[in-house]
């Protein structure tokens, strides 16, 4: 669940290996991680994908056509986004407003339940412009190749990102079960807080592709290998 | 035809690059964070090219980015050896912004710098796997040789097969001790030296010529 994919979205499980060579499904580079403690917002997000799932059944198209087969779970924005893209694609504009769920028994919409209706109301981008700064900067990925500009910038910019220090009894828990769970995982960077990290480096030497600038929210670009190496595997 | 003729040259182009035997080796300059790594590559660069690399300072991980500096060419007992010198940051298993506060840096700069060392450290790693024929290992031989970092950098660069040439550096300082480092690596040849001062340079040089020609 962690990694996404912000070209498309698609999202990864922690200690995932598929991304290693780049997204399958797009072969963007750039994926952005977050930790299981900020997947809170899963409740909103299940929402949304019932959401989607009923409105992609009207019309009798599955929603999970467009998910992962590997058997992963979609998290919330990406899959959501690209099941009713692809839904509201197929359907045409016409269609679309029907699909609404108008008939939910949810009085109290929340934002990402909001995003998900207008998407299937509208294109992707306009989608977008419900969504906070992070998955605005996710969005326009997901329409454009990384600019040379932004991996300058990506080495450089920590200030915007930077998070205040956490106290201890704030991060006590969420670092060392995020740490816990990291043990087990292929991880060779570990960000313990804003400018203090820890690192595996044979982790690092042993991957085909390496990280060539961290951000502090999490993203990260990684080089891909070239492709007549990926054979050589 | 100029089409042709170009096609022909990039053609042979990529055929001498994979194929040349006199291709100058790549030798990495690898260790941890201040051993002398940017003052030893500026010191063999100054000697027989004129240029620096890049920068030396005694705050650790001054260099953030691997620098090349190409076609050096070290002249030993009558023939000529060349190699490109990668100069590499350097290397850790903890960057923490809080060691840089106490070289009067901002703590905005500090979690910068450190951030730049992490992925510093990641380019030194690929490079090490991917691109370099031979490894010029420095140590500071004032500090305790037996860590986690050089036991597994050594054992990465003995898997590869790469020709290591072990230099203990900053003999000039009164803690030096090049007898742990020789004792913690035996399998490989340790040479002192200071590369500020440039002490013993004849004899790292002479070992290159050896190892690298």
């Amino acid at each position: 669940m962690p990694h996404q994919c912000t070209s498309c979205g698609r999202t990864f499980p922690d200690g995932s290996k598929e991304m290693l060579s780049g997204c399958p499904d797009c072969g963007g580079n750039k994926f952005q991680f977050k930790p299981a403690n900020a997947t809170e917002n899963a409740g909103p997000a299940a929402e949304a994908d019932e959401a989607s799932d009923s409105a992609a059944g009207a019309d009798g198209t599955p929603a999970s056509d467009s998910g992962p087969s590997d058997g992963t779970r979609p998290t919330a924005d990406g899959e959501v986004a690209s099941a009713s893209d692809e839904g509201a694609a197929a359907r045409g504009p016409n269609n679309a407003a029907d699909a609404t769920p108008d008939d939910r028994a949810d009085p109290t919409p929340d934002d990402a339940v909001a995003g998900a209706a207008s998407t299937t109301g509208s294109d992707g981008t306009e989608q977008i412009a419900d969504r906070s700064d992070e998955d605005m900067a996710q969005a326009s990925a997901r329409s454009e190749v990384v600019s040379p500009d932004e991996l300058d910038r990506a080495s450089r910019d920590v200030d915007s990102a930077e998070t205040s220090e956490p106290t201890d009894e704030e991060s006590k828990p969420g670092i060392d079960a995020l740490r816990d769970e990291l043990n087990d995982q292929f991880e060779s960077i570990r960000i313990v807080s804003p400018g203090q990290y820890e690192l595996n480096l044979m982790e690092l030497y042993d991957r085909q592709e390496y990280i060539i600038s961290l951000q502090e929210d999490g993203r990260y670009v990684i080089e891909m290998p070239d492709a007549w190496g990926i054979d050589d595997e | 035809m100029g089409l042709l003729t170009n096609l022909r040259d990039s053609i042979s182009r990529v055929t001498d690059g994979l194929f040349a035997a006199d291709e100058p080796k790549r030798i990495g300059i690898y260790g941890p964070p201040n051993a002398g790594k940017t003052t030893l590559a500026n010191r063999i660069a100054r000697d027989w090219t004129g240029d620096a690399v890049g920068p030396e300072s005694h705050i650790p991980h001054e260099t953030r980015r691997a620098r090349r500096k190409e076609g050096v060419e070290i002249e030993r007992n009558g023939r000529t050896v060349t190699i490109d010198i990668v100069d590499t940051p350097g290397v850790t298993t903890k960057v923490d912004y809080k060691e840089f506060l106490d070289h009067d840096m901002e703590k905005d700069d500090a979690v910068r710098r450190s951030r730049e060392a992490t992925e510093g450290v990641a380019e030194a790693m690929h490079w090490l796997r991917e691109d370099v024929d031979g490894v010029i290992y420095v140590l500071d031989s004032t500090s305790d040789p037996f860590t986690q970092v050089n036991t597994m950098l050594i054992g990465i660069i003995e898997s590869q097969d790469l020709p290591a040439l072990i230099l203990a550096n900053k003999t000039d300082l009164p803690g030096s001790d090049v007898q742990q480092i020789a004792n913690a690596f035996p399998q490989h040849e340790t040479i002192p030296l200071s590369a500020l001062e440039g002490d013993n340079m004849d004899e790292v040089y002479t070992k290159i010529a050896e190892y690298f020609g």
